[in-house]
C-alpha cells in the first residue's frame, strides 16, 4: 500500500463511520425523536439520554443522529447533482469553445451574479420550504462554481500533447472528454467538492434556522442550533453538540477528499512533511574559520564531495578544479549530478539535500580560502552575488517578471555594494551594454516579458556578472536557445572571459559540442559520479572512458551510417550497481567491472579516468 | 485509393498559409499575424522530409497543418489525393488512422493517469485495428518493435525514463499502422545517448514499414541524419529546400549557410566563426519586414532585398532557394566534417 493510500484510512474510516450512523439510525436503539417529555426539558446527560434532553424534553443523541440523516443528505445530495451538472457543462464548454461555451460556461456564470442566499429563498419559497426544494436550490447554487472549476482546468489540458495525440488518432471528441479529459480534470474537481459540501451544510444550516429549509418537527442541524439558540443562556450544552457534529463532519469531509485527490495522482509525490520538521540544514555547519591559501591555490577545489537527500547519494565523491581564468566544462546526462554540484558552490542547494561529505576549498579575492561546503548560510551569501555567482538555464522564470531589469540588475549591485543614484544608474546600463542588450539606456525600463529570450539571457548574465565575479557557474545558459542566438550568447561567455582574464567559469551542460567551442577542460559525469575528466581537445580526441567515447559516438555529426547509441538508462539513485555504475550499459564491462568500482586512474598529467579498461578505450 | 502507385506524393501542400490574426484592444483592427506563407510541399513514402528552422519559423505550425490538426488559411494540403479541408469530420478522423504523429515533450504527451497498454490500445480500438480479443498481443508486440518489454503495458507513463516514454510514443503512433507520420522534435528534450537510440528507431521504422515521415527540428546533426530532404524555413517561409547532401554540403541561402555555421561542433574551427555569427533575432511575424524576410539580418542583404519577396528559384534538381544573390556556397566549417 503506498503512501497516499494509507493517508486515506483516517479519513476514510471517519467518514464511513458517519454515513453508516446516519444510515443506520431507524435500526439503532434510539429513542423516539419526537417523543417529548416536558418536565424534564433541558436535563443534563444522564443514562438514558446521553447528551441530555432538548427544550420539549426530545433526547438530543437521537436528534442529532437523524437530524444528520436530513444534514448529510441535503449537502452530499446537493453537492453530487451541482458535480455532475457543472462537470459536464464545464467540459463541453472548455472543450468546443465557441458557441458551446456561450450557452454552458457563460450561463452558469448568470446563477453566480445573485446572491446566493437570495436565490435559495426564492426558490424554496417559489416551491415550499422542506427536503428536496432544498437540494434542487443548493445544486442551481453550486453548479456554476464546478463549471468554473472544470472549464479552466479542462483549458489547462485541452492544449496538452496526449489530447492532441488522441485528436490525431482520430478519436471522437466526446471520448476523448470522457476519457482523457474528465480523469484529468478531476483533482480540482475534488477539491472544490469538499468546499461544497462544507459550505452546502452551512446554508442548509442557515436556511432551516431561518425556518425555511427543513420543517420541524424532523429534526436536522440546522433545526437544532436555531433551536438551542433561544435557550442558550440554560442550557449551553444543546448548542455544542449540532454544531460540534456541523464542524466535525465538514472537516473530515474536507480532509478525505484532500487525501484522496493526491491518492488519485499516479505522480504523487509525497512531500518532505513540515518545513519546521525538516532536518536543519544550518545547524550541521559551524562557521568556517578562513585560513590564509597558497599563492599558487586554484580558484577552486572540490575534493570527495558527496550530496544526499536522506540516505540516498545523489552524488558522490566528486573532485573537481577550477583555476583562475579557466573554463571547466560539467558534462552529463540528465541525473548525472551535474546541476547539484553546481548548486552546492553557491549553497542553493534544495532544502532536502545536504552535502554530506568532502570539502570545496575557494580562494577570495583577498587570499583566504574557505570551504564553500561548510560554510553558513550567512558566509556564503557574503560571497554568492558576489564572488560567486550563477547563470541559469531558464531565464524566463530566473528573473522577476514584476521588476525592471534594470532594477534587478541594480539589487544584484547594491546588494555587495554602496552604489546609489547616478552612479549606480551609470553602472548598470554599462553592465547591459557589456552582455550586448542593444540601447540599453532605453531597456533598463523593459520588464522581462518585453525582451525576447536572447535578450533576457543576456540581462540574466548581466545580473550574475554585476559585482566582477571570481568564479561564474552557468547552468545550461544556452539549452533553450535557438542555434543562432546560443552562438550569440556563446560569443557573449567567451567575451567576458577575455575582457575578465582572472574569472574562472563552471559550464554545466549537456551537449558535448558546446563543450567543444567554450571550455578549456572538461570533467564527465555519469550517475553521480566523475568519469573522467581532462583538457577538452585530448579527452574528445582520445577519450579514456568508455561512456565518454559512447557520448561522442552518439553525438549524429559526421557521416556515420548508423548512430552508436548507449542501451539502457541512467540507474536510479536507488538502485546503483555495486560495481562501476556504467557497466550494465557498457561494451567493455567484464565481471571485474560489476564486483568492485574501478579506482581513479591517470592515464596522462591532466586527466583522469575511472575505468579499469582505460588502456583499450578507443 | 491509389495503394499501388507508390511514385505518386503520399502528402501534398499546395500554398499552405496559416494567418492567427491579432486584435489589440476591444475595437482595434485585426492585425495579421501569419504563421507559415506559400508553403508546397510533397513527401512520397518512405521519404523523410526534414523541417529546419527556429522558433517562431512556423514549422511546428506547418506539421499540424498537413496533420490535418489545423486548418489552413489560404493553399490546401491532400493526402493520398483527398483534401483534407474538404472532408466531414467523421471522415477526418477516419482518415487520421493514415496519419499520425510524434511529440516533442516525452512527458506532455502521454495521459499519466492511464496505463501506457491503455493509451496504445486507444488506436487499435478506435480504428477496428484488430479484433477485440488480439488488442493485447498487438500491444505486446507493438512495445516489442519499439525495443520495450511486453510486461511495460501495466505500467503508467511516470514509471518510464523520457527515452522510454518517446518509444512508448512511437509505439502509439504505430498502432494505428499510418502511412504518414509528423514527428515534431522527437529528440529535443532527450539526452544525447537517448537521442540516438530514438534516432536509430525511427530510422529502422521507415525502412521497415516503408513510411513518409515529416521530421521537424532545430537541430541540424539530427536531420541531416535523418532526412533525404531538408526543408529550411525562416519566418513562416520557405527559404531553401533540397537533397541533404546539397542543403548542408554547399548552401546556398545566407540563413541555411548562418544556421550551419551557428551550429555547435564537436571539432570547431579556428576561432573565427565570429564574423559568422548571425546578428540581432528574429522579426516579429506581426510585423516582417518588407522584401525578403531575411534581409534585417542578412550579412549579405542590398537595396533590391526590400523590394520584393524573391521567388522561390531553383538551383538544382529539386533544389531551391528563396534568395536573389544566393548560389551553392561550400563553408570551410563543412569540409572540415568531412576530413
Amino acid at each position: 500500500m503506498s503512501r497516499s493510500t494509507r493517508k486515506l484510512i483516517l479519513p476514510g474510516t471517519i467518514a464511513a463511520l458517519i454515513v453508516a450512523t446516519v444510515l443506520l439510525a431507524p435500526l439503532l436503539p434510539l429513542q423516539d425523536v419526537r417523543g417529548m417529555d416536558i418536565p424534564n426539558r433541558f436535563a443534563g446527560p444522564s443514562a438514558g439520554h446521553w447528551l441530555g434532553q432538548d427544550d420539549f424534553g426530545r433526547d438530543v443523541l437521537s436528534r442529532l443522529i437523524w437530524g444528520g440523516r436530513a444534514s448529510l443528505f441535503i449537502a452530499v445530495g446537493s453537492a453530487i447533482f451541482a458535480a455532475i451538472i457543472g462537470t459536464a457543462l464545464g467540459l463541453l464548454g472548455g472543450y468546443f469553445r465557441g458557441a458551446v461555451e456561450l450557452v454552458t460556461v457563460r450561463a452558469a456564470e448568470i446563477i453566480l451574479c445573485l446572491p446566493p442566499l437570495l436565490l435559495a429563498l426564492l426558490v424554496v419559497t417559489i416551491l415550499g420550504a422542506g427536503t428536496w426544494p432544498l437540494v434542487l436550490a443548493l445544486t442551481i447554487l453550486y453548479t456554476p462554481n464546478y463549471t468554473r472549476v472544470v472549464y479552466a482546468a479542462t483549458q489547462q489540458v485541452r492544449g496538452l500533447d496526449f489530447v492532441t495525440a488522441q485528436r490525431s488518432m482520430g478519436t471522437h471528441p466526446m471520448k476523448i472528454l470522457v476519457r482523457t479529459i474528465l480523469p484529468n480534470v478531476l483533482p480540482p474537481l475534488l477539491v472544490q467538492m469538499s468546499l461544497v459540501v462544507a459550505s452546502a451544510m452551512v446554508i442548509e444550516s442557515g436556511l432551516s434556522f431561518l425556518g425555511l429549509g427543513v420543517v420541524p418537527p424532523t429534526p436536522s442541524w440546522g433545526l437544532m442550533i436555531r433551536s438551542a439558540r433561544g435557550a442558550m443562556e440554560v442550557a449551553p450544552l444543546l448548542l455544542v453538540w449540532p454544531s460540534l457534529a456541523l464542524a466535525g463532519t465538514i472537516l473530515t469531509f474536507n480532509l478525505l477528499c484532500d487525501r484522496l485527490q493526491s491518492a488519485l495522482d499516479p505522480r504523487a509525490v509525497t512531500a518532505g512533511g513540515a518545513l519546521w520538521l525538516r532536518p536543519r540544514s544550518a545547524a550541521a555547519k559551524k562557521p568556517a574559520t578562513p585560513v590564509e591559501a597558497d599563492a599558487d591555490a586554484p580558484l577552486l577545489e572540490i575534493r570527495d564531495m558527496s550530496i544526499a537527500v536522506r540516505d540516498m547519494e545523489l552524488v558522490r565523491r566528486v573532485s573537481l578544479t577550477v583555476r583562475p581564468g579557466e573554463t571547466v566544462a560539467l558534462v552529463g546526462e540528465s541525473g548525472s549530478g551535474k546541476t547539484l554540484t553546481g548548486l552546492a558552490m553557491t549553497g542553493l542547494l534544495p532544502d532536502t539535500l545536504r552535502v554530506t561529505g568532502g570539502t570545496a576549498h575557494y580562494t577570495t579575492r583577498e587570499g583566504k580560502a574557505v570551504d564553500l561546503a561548510k560554510l553558513d548560510e550567512e558566509g556564503i551569501r557574503a560571497l554568492r552575488g558576489d564572488e560567486v555567482s550563477m547563470v541559469f538555464q531558464d531565464a524566463a522564470a530566473a528573473l522577476n517578471p514584476v521588476l525592471r531589469i534594470g532594477e534587478q540588475v541594480a539589487e544584484a549591485i547594491r546588494a555587495h555594494h554602496d552604489l546609489e543614484g547616478d552612479a549606480l544608474q551609470t553602472r548598470v546600463v554599462e553592465l547591459l551594454r557589456h552582455v550586448g542588450i542593444p540601447d540599453p539606456e532605453q531597456r533598463v525600463r523593459a520588464y522581462p516579458h518585453e525582451l525576447s529570450g536572447g535578450q533576457r539571457q543576456r540581462a540574466m548574465i548581466a545580473v550574475a556578472v554585476a559585482n566582477n565575479p571570481r568564479l561564474l557557474i552557468a547552468d545550461e545558459p544556452t539549452t533553450a536557445l535557438d542555434p543562432t542566438i546560443q552562438a550569440q550568447i556563446l560569443q557573449l561567455f567567451a567575451q567576458l572571459k577575455r575582457d575578465t582574464p582572472g574569472m574562472g567559469m563552471i559550464f554545466v551542460t549537456h551537449d558535448l559540442a558546446v563543450v567543444a567551442e567554450i571550455a578549456d577542460r572538461v570533467t564527465v559525469m555519469y550517475a553521480g559520479e566523475v568519469v573522467e575528466e581532462g583538457p577538452v581537445a585530448e579527452v574528445f580526441e582520445r577519450p579514456r572512458h568508455p561512456y565518454t567515447a559512447a557520448l561522442i559516438a552518439s553525438v549524429p555529426e559526421g557521416g556515420a551510417e548508423r548512430l552508436t547509441a548507449i542501451p539502457g538508462s541512467v540507474p536510479s539513485p536507488r538502485q546503483m550497481p555495486s560495481g562501476c555504475r556504467f557497466a550494465p550499459r557498457c561494451a567493455f564491462a567484464t565481471e571485474r567491472c560489476t564486483a568492485n568500482p574501478p579506482k581513479a586512474e591517470h592515464p596522462a598529467p591532466g586527466r583522469v579516468t575511472r575505468c579499469f579498461h582505460w588502456e583499450t578505450v578507443t | 485509393m491509389s495503394e499501388l502507385d507508390t511514385s505518386a506524393p503520399l502528402v501534398v501542400a499546395e500554398n499552405l498559409g496559416r494567418n492567427f490574426p491579432t486584435r489589440h484592444g476591444l475595437l482595434g483592427r485585426a492585425h495579421d499575424v501569419w504563421a507559415v506563407r506559400d508553403v508546397s510541399l510533397t513527401i512520397a513514402r518512405g521519404e523523410t522530409v526534414g523541417i529546419v528552422g527556429e522558433s517562431g519559423c512556423g514549422k511546428s505550425t506547418l506539421g499540424r497543418m498537413m496533420m490535418g490538426l489545423d486548418l489552413p488559411t489560404t493553399g490546401s494540403m491532400s493526402f493520398d489525393g483527398r483534401d483534407l479541408s474538404a472532408l466531414s469530420n467523421p471522415e477526418m478522423r477516419k482518415l487520421s488512422r493514415r496519419m499520425q504523429m510524434v511529440f516533442q515533450d516525452p512527458f506532455g504527451s502521454l495521459d499519466p493517469r492511464r496505463s501506457i497498454g491503455a493509451q496504445i490500445a486507444d488506436g487499435l480500438r478506435t480504428h477496428n485495428i484488430v479484433p477485440g480479443s488480439e488488442v493485447k498481443a498487438e500491444v505486446a508486440r507493438l512495445l516489442e518493435q519499439v525495443g520495450l518489454p511486453t510486461s511495460a503495458a501495466q505500467r503508467r507513463p511516470h514509471e518510464f525514463s523520457g527515452g522510454q516514454r518517446q518509444r512508448i510514443a512511437v509505439a502509439r503512433a504505430l498502432s494505428t499502422r499510418p502511412d504518414f507520420i509528423v514527428a515534431d522534435e522527437p529528440v529535443s528534450a532527450l539526452d544525447v545517448s537517448i537521442q540516438a537510440q530514438v534516432v536509430n528507431l525511427l530510422e529502422d521504422l521507415r525502412r521497415d514499414l516503408d513510411l513518409a515521415m515529416l521530421f521537424i527540428s532545430h537541430d541540424l546533426h539530427v536531420v541531416r541524419h535523418l532526412c533525404t530532404r531538408i526543408v529550411v524555413m525562416y519566418l513562416g517561409r520557405i527559404v531553401e529546400e533540397g537533397p541533404a547532401e546539397k542543403v548542408f554540403g554547399s548552401p546556398a541561402h545566407p540563413y541555411t549557410r548562418a544556421l550551419l555555421a551557428a551550429t555547435p561542433s564537436l571539432h570547431p574551427g579556428d576561432g573565427s566563426d565570429g564574423d559568422r555569427i548571425l546578428k540581432g533575432e528574429l522579426p516579429s511575424p506581426a510585423n516582417p519586414p518588407s522584401g525578403c524576410p531575411f534581409r534585417t539580418r542578412c550579412p549579405i542583404a542590398e537595396e533590391a532585398c526590400a523590394r520584393a519577396v524573391p521567388p522561390l528559384d531553383p538551383v538544382g534538381e529539386g533544389w531551391n532557394v528563396r534568395c536573389i544573390k544566393g548560389g551553392p556556397v561550400t563553408p570551410a566549417t563543412a569540409q572540415e566534417v568531412h576530413a
